[in-house]
């Protein structure tokens, strides 16, 4: 019985007993959040464009951010060296097309993620060799970022927002903002679908599978870059980053993996799930379920819905 | 309308298929009632009732959309209908798991065919063997004695389906590389493997040209009298359907408007109709 | 050329049916065995320990993935966690039971992480492709946090890491344990690693690989040629792990002597996935070739280049070995799919045929 209890009952006591804690919670939870959401964000753009499952968004964000701060490093201005690296993922994207995607029209999706897998070895190989293995700091303040925090006085306590993390949200609602304005009114738009769905069936309608493929992957390459500088601001500059491409997953599966507003979604419940199961019922079992957490809870949801929050329904047929 | 009119040797041996008084008097092996099946809103078949006598070839027909394959995959259990019953053999069924059909006697072929790509010919016929297969892990493992024996066994019987169907030469090919009249032979082949009381063919001519439809006729008709199977036969060249069926029935949009003789559905209005469309 | 058949007639399905049915390569594999049982004798305690031993027992590891994978279809992202089950169940029963022959534990640790495979299979009944993955995500980690959590599992040992204790089998030898020569080691992982190979194309080609390998090309018309997918799957998830989990139980015992839960981690998944992917999908030659590719390439370049006379930081090394692997990985995947096996495939085909370019 003492075991029921702690886990139906007391964590939402605890939950309702100290609410200022629990909004901090919730608040850290939504802010993690909106950066798992960024990175599945970059997956769902190039999973929607060309059907590839992108193995190396993770590693393609540890590289913008290197990138950044190495330019900056070489002492070139913080804005200047922004740009720089925004002109570095566009060399990116413009590589990755010509030397492989290129040749891999029509094959079938696993050979497709097994590339990004191949390629997600050579950028961390690539990258440890240019800008070596040593964790970096994020130039945040020199980028106009904000830093520092506000307090504020609720419920009988202190929730502590960091001006860091709002900005992130800002930057992420104005970037889903554009993207579905681009996947939805534009006619790269629906060219970008069309090939998604049958490379094969898009060649023949004449759509240009290298340009769309190069505009996919510079899109995601700036979804990177954007990432990339806000979690470094939180954390350091690293390619213990990469792991995070891991929780995307978790958060495609909630999501589906073409929906933009899914990926939103699907990141908030994971970041906030995770948050709340490691304070509350972490405990509970020694806590640390943080690296687990995430796709059990996306397990539980796949059991009751297969084609995740914002799937249709698969009728099978044959 | 085809060519199977123009005396074709398929056309031939049909000439002294049963009268249907004899089908009548056959004991009937499937029967369906009153099967209603919707996905969402939306109605893919309607109150449909039918019987196959065991022993036949029995057609189903109709316009693109009528439910034709739906209808099939009631039959084998792949889709679950929210009305009416099955019988097979004269026991009911309702809620059926595929491999459990599969393991009553139905076997089938798809429309797109379905073969395992990533198999040989051999391999493929050898797959519509497994439920007759029965030694576990442990001989499997050693593939020696029993195993071996058992495997040796059904091979047997798979090389005389090859024979049969006159694959001989593709045998160890895997069946992608395979141009898709033979992709058709080979999956009637392994549905054949699986010993069948009723086999469900769905649209075995389809894309295929003259001479491989009569191939493929000749093989239905072999099936049915050689090996006794009951048979029944989604297609769209009605000649074919004529000169091969016993019976027809015909659906349209989900509904069943005739079922009979193959002549007399031929003329019948209501068929007619929904082919050629309606005079307003 | 000297790779040809004609003459040899096969007069009975048995023979037909054969594992190797063609006399060369009946010659080809008898000199690999007798190769692979002689150049130890003649190998430094070096070649032996960092390349042959690691070799073989990835190419095991590789070998379980790929019945799931590669014969099954289903996506596994966990192989790592699944031979840390292995490996862990070996410590717990050497630690209960101390006298038995290491052998025999190692075979029977797979058993453990065959049931934890089934657990995790479970999902795939309703869960299928890159959804599935997530699944088997999800045991990685948490059978990674287990590790590191559950200090039962280690003997409470401070460190959190397992340590091989010295164990003996058939009258004494030393097999396993600091004190155990490499050669003796390298012997034992060969015999288990040719043993489980040999059952594994058996089952393969008999009934149970069959129904893998329908559900894996096409699971709908599989259901309705009578394949059970529960039973299809769970046994697939079964034999892989149990695999798995004895390459797992070998790699600490005759392999590293010492491991900790990081030694299970996400990037042994990934790099028995590549093995598996490079070596070939549904060959099993091939999860030899990947894993002589994965793990023998970089051994090779972190000796070669410094003895080249290039005075390079071992850092570095790492970092081009890794981004030289990378390459070949895209290399390969846009050269053939379907790995260095349906290469190797080809070039048998083109000299069975030759001198004509086609037949």
């Amino acid at each position: 019985m003492d075991i029921l209890y702690q886990v139906f009952i007391d964590p939402f006591v605890q939950m309702v007993e100290l609410p200022d804690f629990f909004l901090q919670v919730l608040w850290e939870g939504f802010v993690s959040g909106v950066l798992y959401a960024l990175i599945a964000l970059g997956f769902v753009l190039i999973f929607k464009a060309s059907g590839v499952f992108n193995f190396a968004q993770g590693i393609m964000v540890v590289f913008a951010a290197l990138s950044l701060v190495g330019l900056y490093a070489l002492g070139l201005p913080a804005y200047v060296a922004l740009i720089a690296t925004v002109g570095i993922m566009g060399i990116l994207a413009y590589t990755v097309e010509r030397t492989i995607f290129h040749h891999l029209v029509n094959q079938p999706d696993i050979i497709l993620l097994m590339a990004t897998i191949g390629l997600t070895y050579f950028l961390v190989g690539f990258g440890e060799f240019v800008f070596g293995g040593d964790p970096k700091v994020m130039i945040t303040e020199e980028l106009g970022l904000p830093t520092g925090s506000t307090a504020f006085d609720v419920l009988g306590g202190l929730v502590i927002l960091q001006h860091i993390d709002i900005a992130a949200a800002v930057i992420a609602i104005i970037m889903v903002a554009c993207l579905a304005v681009f996947f939805n009114k534009t006619r790269i738009g629906r060219a970008l679908r069309a090939v998604a769905d049958d490379h094969q069936a898009a060649l023949s309608v004449g759509i240009s599978l290298d340009q769309i493929w190069m505009i996919v992957w510079f899109a995601a390459g700036i979804v990177a870059l954007a990432t990339g500088i806000m979690w470094g601001a939180r954390s350091d500059v690293s390619f213990a980053l990469e792991i995070i491409a891991f929780k995307a997953l978790p958060v495609l599966i909630l999501g589906g993996f073409t929906s933009i507003p899914g990926a939103i979604v699907g990141g908030l419940i994971i970041g906030i799930g995770e948050k709340l199961g490691e304070i509350y019922w972490g405990p509970l079992v020694g806590g640390g379920i943080e690296s687990w957490l995430a796709y059990v809870i996306a397990l539980v949801f796949l059991l009751f819905r297969p084609q995740g929050l914002f799937g249709e329904k698969i009728i099978e047929r044959v | 309308m085809s060519v199977m009119e123009a005396g074709t040797p398929a056309a031939g041996i049909r000439g002294a298929a049963a009268t249907s008084a004899e089908t009548a008097a056959r004991e009937t092996l499937l029967s369906v009632e009153n099967i209603t099946l919707s996905f969402g809103g939306v109605h893919a078949i309607r109150n449909v009732s039918f019987e196959i006598a065991k022993g036949e070839i029995r057609a189903i027909i109709g316009p693109n959309g009528a439910g034709k394959t739906s209808m099939l995959n009631v039959i084998n259990g792949f889709y679950h209908p929210q009305e009416g019953l099955i019988s097979f053999r004269g026991q009911e069924r309702r809620r059926m798991k595929p491999y459990e059909a599969a393991n009553q006697g139905i076997a089938r072929t798809f429309q797109n065919v379905a073969l395992f790509r990533g198999m040989t010919t051999l391999d493929n016929i050898m797959a519509g063997r497994t439920l007759k297969m029965h030694r576990g892990f442990f001989w499997q493992c050693l593939h020696w004695g029993p195993a071996l024996k058992e495997e040796v066994e059904h091979r047997h019987k798979v090389e005389e389906i090859i024979d049969f169907l006159e694959i001989q030469a593709i045998r160890k090919t895997p069946v992608g590389r395979l141009p898709y009249g033979l992709q058709k032979r080979v999956e009637l082949a392994r549905a054949l493997a699986m010993e069948p009381d009723l086999l469900l063919l769905d649209e075995p001519m389809a894309g295929m040209n003259l001479e491989e439809k009569e191939d493929m006729s000749r093989f239905i008709l072999d099936v049915n009298q050689q090996l006794g199977t009951t048979i029944a036969l989604i297609e769209h060249d009605i000649g074919v359907v004529m000169d091969l069926s016993d019976r027809v029935v015909v659906l349209d949009h989900g509904e069943k408007i005739a079922d009979g003789m193959p002549a007399d559905v031929q003329a019948n209005k209501a068929v007619i109709e929904a082919y050629l469309g309606v005079e307003h | 050329m000297f790779y040809r058949e004609a003459g040899q007639f096969k007069t009975t399905y048995e023979a037909d049916q054969a594992i190797f049915p063609i006399l060369q390569d009946r010659m080809g594999i008898a000199v690999i065995m007798v190769l692979a049982l002689v150049i130890p004798l003649f190998a430094t305690d070096f070649v032996l320990a960092s390349i042959m031993i690691p070799f073989l027992i990835f190419a095991l590891a590789t070998v379980g993935l790929n019945v799931l994978t590669g014969y099954a279809g289903q996506l596994s992202l966990g192989t790592g966690a699944f031979m840390g089950v292995g490996a862990y169940a070996c410590y717990k029963l050497t630690t209960i039971f101390p006298d038995m022959n290491i052998v025999v534990m190692v075979l029977l640790s797979g058993i453990f992480s065959a049931g934890i495979g089934i657990v995790f299979g479970l999902p795939s009944l309703r869960i299928k492709g890159l959804y599935l993955a997530v699944t088997t995500l999800a045991a990685q980690f948490f059978l990674e946090w287990c590790f590191i959590r559950i200090p039962w599992l280690y003997n409470y040992n401070n460190s959190g890491a397992i340590e091989v204790p010295e164990r003996t089998g058939f009258g004494g030898m030393v097999l396993a344990g600091p004190a155990s020569p490499p050669i003796t080691r390298y012997y034992v992982v060969l015999a288990i690693v040719v043993a489980i190979t040999f059952l594994v194309k058996n089952v393969i080609r008999g009934r149970i690989g069959r129904t893998w390998m329908m559900i894996r090309d096409m699971d709908i018309a599989a259901e309705l040629m009578g394949v059970r997918p529960l039973f299809a799957k769970l046994s697939a998830f079964a034999v892989s792990s149990y695999i798995c989990g004895v390459a797992g139980a070998m790699l600490v015992f005759f392999w590293l002597g010492a491991a900790e839960p990081s030694s299970f981690s996400i990037t042994v998944s990934f790099q028995i996935l590549f093995m598996a992917i490079l070596g070939g999908l549904g060959s099993l030659i091939g999860c030899f070739y990947g894993a002589a590719f994965i793990w023998i390439l970089p051994v090779l370049l972190r000796t070669l280049l410094p003895s080249m006379g290039l005075d390079i930081a071992s850092e570095t090394v790492e970092h081009v070995s890794r981004m030289v692997i990378g390459a070949l990985i895209i290399f390969f995947l846009i050269v053939e799919p379907h790995g260095l096996a349906r290469l190797w495939q080809i070039g048998k085909e083109k000299l069975r045929v030759w001198p004509f370019p086609y037949a």
